[in-house]
């Protein structure tokens, strides 16, 4: 993907044309769906229990939190019909040919952000981030999270905001390119960039999942990195010390519902923040042939302000979850410390 | 707040989650590439290594007469096998554009695939853009899914 400042601009511009163009057809189809209501009756596991086995998508572009000054969770079929179109023209745009006599990107970086980090990142075609609005019992969502009403994350706590700072004190005098593991996690392979826990999509690619059930196992085996997170059925937590890097899941079924809850999460990666007291619970709940509501609470009280709470549609898909091995062909993480050592050579800065 | 401004907003937030998604990846790709670095090469494919985390495409460029390979960064290939493109897709020999920048180890030729196309410009790949290949099943031509991977 080129991030590069320009085409941020123009993807805003894009989305605005598009939102004046969307395709009255695009518009009279979403109108019909969804209307899938032939009968069905939920699949069963040998034992008695809801059969969640399958893979699975999370994928969406309906964000996490809703867009700020956005108040109605429920959007319209039309205003979906048009995010939807606005997504799909901003791939084809970013598809199209480019300049053969173009020269070399700019000295100094071009502008980018983020993770494309001045240098342009790569091309948008290895993305797969998402392509629909989220659908949950039939509503087009403006925002994952539904509670608190306005479909944000609550605001840190003092305390977090200080475990912060103090952890950026300690971490004072350490370069970030000093030793392999004061690099990201990711960067290492050890998990993905996303979160583990709750199943929150990554908007960035392979965002596919497996599901395995046996009657005291539930196995959900994520694309990304490969990782495969063991959920126990009945039983207690590990000890509070024991920090799995995926956490500590136990669940139990609540009628046809599989209630998930994971604690013990390792503080090497938090989620917004939060790692050590954090409690995550999940609720899986398989509503006809091609779908999971997957809701999620989020809850640490020494991090966020309230707790928050959020719904993910899952749909079944018959594609192929590939293989996400990472560590043998890891090039980056290699060229990362050898592009610091060279470049202190080069600026006569080595330590 | 009436339905325009509503949607102007909420485009607005599509627009700041389109460019937030740079805020996630892999690795940060200014930690591994120098801006102060660009390049641009044209040559022929040498190699593909079809690997996670990242794709990497070997180019042969000739340099002041003499023949360099250059290692070419790209996403996962994932994303790409599930649309049916394989490491046999590209083959060894294909003559490619390639502009990005190099690592910040100057002694490895290896650069960011920033874009990455053919000589007349076509690039090497496309993205799926969803129009006609919906995964959701909410096109009404498209076949109800049952989970797959049983």
């Amino acid at each position: 993907m080129k991030f590069t400042m320009p085409s941020a601009f123009r993807v805003l511009a894009g989305l605005a044309v598009a939102a004046g163009l969307a395709s009255p057809a695009i518009v009279t189809l979403h109108a019909q769906a969804p209307s899938v209501a032939k009968p069905w009756t939920m699949p069963r596991t040998p034992d008695g229990k809801p059969d969640l086995q399958g893979t699975w998508s999370n994928a969406t572009i309906t964000p996490l939190e809703r867009a700020q000054g956005v108040t109605n969770l429920v959007l319209s079929a039309d205003e979906a019909a048009r995010l939807e179109k606005a997504t799909a023209d901003r791939v084809e745009r970013l598809n199209q040919d480019s300049d053969p006599n173009r020269p070399a990107p700019p000295q100094g970086g071009d502008g980018s952000t983020g993770a494309a980090g001045n240098v342009g990142g790569y091309n948008n075609f290895w993305l797969d981030p998402g392509e629909r609005v989220a659908v949950v019992d039939g509503q087009f969502r403006s925002s994952l999270i539904i509670d608190p009403p306005d479909g944000r994350v609550p605001p840190t706590t003092p305390e977090a905001r200080a475990r912060a700072q103090a952890r950026m004190k300690a971490m004072a005098g350490r370069g970030q390119y000093d030793h392999p593991e004061f690099r990201p996690l990711a960067e290492r392979c050890l998990l993905s960039f996303g979160p583990t826990t709750p199943l929150v999509p990554n908007y960035f690619y392979n965002n596919n999942l497996q599901i395995v059930q046996t009657p005291d196992h539930v196995m959900i085996l994520m694309e990304m990195v490969h990782d495969a997170r063991i959920v126990r059925i009945g039983g207690t937590h590990v000890a509070r010390h024991i920090r799995p890097w995926m956490g500590d899941s136990i669940g139990h079924w609540e009628g046809d519902t599989l209630v998930v809850e994971t604690t013990n999460f390792p503080l090497q990666q938090p989620f917004r923040g939060a790692a050590e007291n954090l409690k995550v619970t999940e609720r899986f709940r398989r509503v006809d042939a091609g779908t999971i509501n997957y809701r999620f609470t989020v809850e640490d009280p020494t991090t966020f302000s309230r707790p928050f709470t959020g719904e993910i549609p899952f749909r079944a898909t018959d594609e192929l979850i590939y293989e996400y091995a990472c560590h043998e062909g890891n090039y980056a993480m290699s060229n990362v410390l050898s592009g610091a050592r060279n470049e202190e050579k080069r600026l006569g800065t080595k330590k | 707040m009436n339905t325009r401004t509503t949607f102007g907003v909420l485009l607005l937030g599509a627009g700041l989650l389109l460019a937030g998604r740079s805020v996630i990846a892999h690795h940060a790709f200014g930690a591994e590439f120098d801006p102060n670095a660009p390049i641009r090469l044209q040559g022929k494919v040498v190699r593909l290594e079809w690997v996670n985390p990242h794709t990497w495409i070997h180019i042969e460029t000739i340099k002041d007469g003499k023949p360099e390979i250059w290692m070419i960064e790209g996403g996962t290939p994932n994303t790409l096998l599930r649309r049916g493109v394989t490491r046999e897709t590209v083959k060894v020999g294909t003559e490619i554009i390639v502009d990005g920048y190099q690592t910040k180890d100057h002694s490895l030729k290896r650069a960011n695939g920033r874009d990455v196309t053919f000589t007349d410009g076509r690039k090497l790949f496309m993205g799926s853009s969803g129009t006609g290949a919906p995964k959701d099943g909410r096109d009404p031509t498209e076949a109800p899914k049952k989970p797959g991977g049983r």
